[in-house]
């Protein structure tokens, strides 16, 4: 294992110490040893399963970006055999064992406004309980989707710190039930907007993890030939603008969508995802105002998952109830626990409704958050430590795994057979991608203009 | 044959491309009121009677409404956008470059922006936040097409060719040349009009055009300046200096071409811009000229421009800003001589 480019200067990186030593088993996501930087003290990951053979940097010494630091024994991990670890992988060491909603419900957080408290404790703990009957194997494609998405980006995380993707990524672990609730509940025509962090949105909304790591990995057959990056993936062709970088500047293009939409007395809808962060931009006041005074298809998606890059909501508005907002314009505004992939699904199919009676724009507040950071350098110190057990202790794939186990009769057997799937899907896509061909310098010029 | 002043052309280009292809439509400030002005400076004026469904009227909010066009571009509609005063842009500046200019390139070419923007600019009396030349901000931009015209038969064909483009294209027109009348009117016009062929027609958007023909120098300029470069011509040719005066039309991309056949001929260039001569338009021409053409001119190319100051209030600082004829002939008869 190579040490990965952490620093985002050129400071110093210093090895503190090693979790595991020579000799010993360990996991591919688990915390291997401990590195400081000007930025932060953060732990990274091992990137492989098996035995740590060898220990090339000693405790307490500088290390170079993509200086060989460990050697691994690898086992294999094979996909579809009998022998899968059912746990998934995560980015943290600790396995949170959810608590009774009552007694998490009691724990009251050091930080945020009594707004964000009430919502905190509110709706985010009721047990899951749909309101409409689902087919079973609805409920597990949406379990697969969210899988896909959360093992898609677990391997991009790896794929980042082995040194072999360029760029940055801002991922979405922890943020599968927002994407996939949101874009199951719309027809195949309809639209999405999304931000720097789209790749949940696109594979929820059907883009295939083959189109995204060759956009990732920058070559010519990736979603955007290349030319878009992580920050822009979309597919015309799936109903998915490139992703819009600048906070807040989707959200009068998803206007402006569904604008057309209504000239074009077409029934299709635009949803428009944006985080608690772009609620103080002036494009939003501007854009949901106009969808509001127009009666606009659109259903804007805030996901408000506490934190814009490191900056908590209660420090960036006094308000942090971001659906009271939609009375203001004259419109409905709704609050979802943003981890349950059902609720979320069953507010935009009623949403959706709305939006195609031309009864106006929704706003839906869906409460979330991120395993990860905000971009893939970042260690989340600004996020408590109490704060992250109680959202992981939500996890949404979690969740909906334990109540379809026990309101479907589905096997744990039958849900490892999904992430066996998965995985595979993914394996080969990266596979592809490493070797798909990337533009050449004919290709600088083109696509300027259309 | 009709003659038209600047308004009256553009409002026929609009009327004629929305009845030609019902994706058009009018989005922006006091455009479609009825019994209000058709816009600031009367470009929409009646249209709003003709295509009830077509003319937007939209609240002070140019960030948020430009970004609503580009939306509805997005999704096959075309677009007409415009800003009541061209400084208003500034407002809507992330979504003109940050979103439409760049969403063809970073799609890998499968986003198309099929969008027209239009802004009043030049110094009319109003104050320095109603009067820049804001060209120079948007120029030099990948992936926006901008057009300036300088009277009313390009003023017409442009339109209609930046409807018809594919592409986010920006024209800025200038307010003392659009000859509206009645209440509306401004102090201080100059005339722009021409005759305008009844048949349907439409104007390059990449072409720059001679417009006068001569042999000693070149002069390079747009909108307003055009018509005080042509008059400095007219002046200048009693003392036998015959000058070649270019209308630029196309701000970006530019036309090399066209300027280098004239360049080359007269082998001196003098560039007149209203605005602070400090990275204009001129700046850009300037260099591109020397780059290309440089080794045969016999004198370095000059600028004559505003002063690098925001735009004054009072007339006889007003005045001072603007390049005037006078400033013209003078700079042609420096460089002539040098």
């Amino acid at each position: 294992m190579k040490m990965p480019d952490l620093a985002t200067t050129d400071s110093d990186i210093r090895l503190l110490r090693w979790f595991s030593q020579p000799g010993q088993a360990v996991q591919r996501g688990q915390p291997l040893f401990e590195v400081e930087t000007d930025k932060a003290i953060s732990q990274v990951e091992s990137i492989a399963t098996g035995i740590l053979k060898e220990v090339r940097a000693p405790a307490d010494s500088l290390v170079s970006a993509g200086q060989v630091i460990a050697v691994f024994e690898l086992q294999s991990q094979g996909s579809g055999t009998s022998a899968i670890d059912p746990a998934p992988i995560t980015a943290s060491p600790v396995k949170v064992i959810a608590s009774a909603p009552s007694a998490v419900a009691q724990k009251i957080l050091g930080r945020g406004s009594e707004l964000a408290r009430d919502k905190i404790q509110g709706p985010a703990l009721q047990p899951l309980a749909p309101a409409i009957t689902y087919e079973r194997s609805f409920l597990l494609s949406l379990y697969e989707r969210m899988v896909l998405i959360r093992e898609f980006e677990e391997r991009v995380k790896f794929l980042f710190l082995e040194g072999t993707m360029p760029g940055t990524i801002h991922q979405c672990q922890g943020q599968e039930a927002t994407a996939v609730g949101v874009c199951f509940a719309l027809q195949p025509d309809d639209w999405i907007t999304s931000t720097f962090r789209g790749h949940g949105h696109a594979l929820a909304k059907g883009l295939t993890p083959q189109e995204l790591l060759d956009e990732l990995f920058g070559a010519i057959t990736g979603c955007c030939k290349g030319k878009g990056g992580s920050m822009h993936v979309g597919n015309m062709d799936k109903g998915m603008v490139p992703g819009i970088a600048i906070v807040g500047g989707g959200i009068p293009l998803a206007a402006g969508m569904a604008l057309a939409f209504k000239m074009q007395k077409s029934p299709r809808i635009a949803a428009c995802f944006f985080g608690d962060g772009a609620v103080a931009e002036g494009a939003f006041h501007e854009g949901v105002n106009m969808a509001a005074l127009w009666n606009l298809p659109v259903i804007f998606v805030c996901e408000n998952n506490l934190y814009g890059a490191s900056t908590h909501i209660s420090k960036v508005m006094r308000n942090t109830r971001v659906s009271d907002r939609a009375a203001a314009y004259g419109f409905r505004g709704e609050t979802v626990d943003g981890n349950d992939v059902l609720a979320v699904y069953e507010a935009t199919r009623q949403a959706a409704v709305d939006c195609r009676a031309g009864n106006g724009p929704v706003l839906l507040e869906l409460l979330t958050y991120r395993r990860t950071g905000h971009s893939r350098r970042d260690p989340c110190h600004y996020q408590p430590t109490d704060e992250r057990e109680l959202w992981f202790s939500r996890d949404p794939l979690d969740r909906f795994a334990d109540w379809m186990s026990q309101n479907v009769a589905v096997s744990s057997s039958l849900l490892a057979q999904v992430k066996a799937r998965v995985e595979a899907q993914i394996n080969e896509a990266v596979r592809k991608a490493k070797e798909a061909p990337l533009p050449t310098l004919n290709d600088l010029n083109t696509d300027v203009f259309a | 044959m009709k003659r038209f002043g600047i308004a009256e052309a553009l409002r026929e280009a609009i009327q004629e491309e929305m009845e030609r292809d019902n994706r058009v439509f009018c989005i922006g400030e006091d455009i479609a009121v009825p019994g209000g002005w058709g816009g600031a400076f009367t470009v929409t004026l009646g249209l709003e009677k003709k295509f009830p469904d077509r003319m937007l009227d939209v609240p002070i909010a140019e960030l948020g409404f430009f970004g609503v066009a580009i939306g509805a571009a997005l999704m096959g509609m075309r677009p007409i956008v415009d800003v009541q005063y061209g400084d208003f842009l500034l407002l809507a500046s992330d979504q003109i470059i940050n979103n439409a200019a760049k969403m063809c390139y970073m799609s890998g070419g499968r986003a198309k922006v099929p969008l027209v923007m239009r802004a009043p600019i030049g110094a009319t009396g109003r104050g320095a936040q109603h009067a820049q030349s804001l060209e120079r901000f948007f120029t030099g931009v990948p992936g926006l097409k901008i057009v300036a015209p300088s009277n009313a038969y390009d003023a017409k064909g442009l339109l209609k060719a930046a409807v018809r483009d594919d592409n986010p294209v920006l024209m800025f027109e200038h307010k003392l040349l659009y000859g509206s009348r009645g209440a509306r009117a401004e102090p201080g016009a100059t005339d722009a009009t021409s005759e305008i062929p009844e048949e349907d027609y439409t104007v390059p958007l990449d072409k720059a055009v001679r417009r006068r023909e001569g042999s000693h120098v070149t002069i390079l300029a747009w909108l307003l300046m055009l018509h005080h470069a042509t008059a400095a011509a007219n002046i200048l040719s009693n003392e036998g200096i015959e000058v070649e005066v270019l209308d630029v039309r196309s701000l970006s991309p530019l036309d090399y071409e066209t300027i280098g056949t004239s360049v080359q001929k007269t082998r001196r260039a003098i560039i007149v811009e209203e605005g602070p001569k400090a990275g204009g338009v001129g700046a850009e021409l300037a260099a591109g000229i020397m780059e290309r053409f440089g080794k045969n001119l016999l004198s370095p190319v000059t600028r004559v421009a505003s002063p690098d100051i925001p735009v004054p209030f009072t007339p006889i600082l007003e005045n001072a800003y603007r390049p005037d004829v006078a400033r013209i002939v003078d700079a042609v008869r420096r460089v002539v001589t040098s």
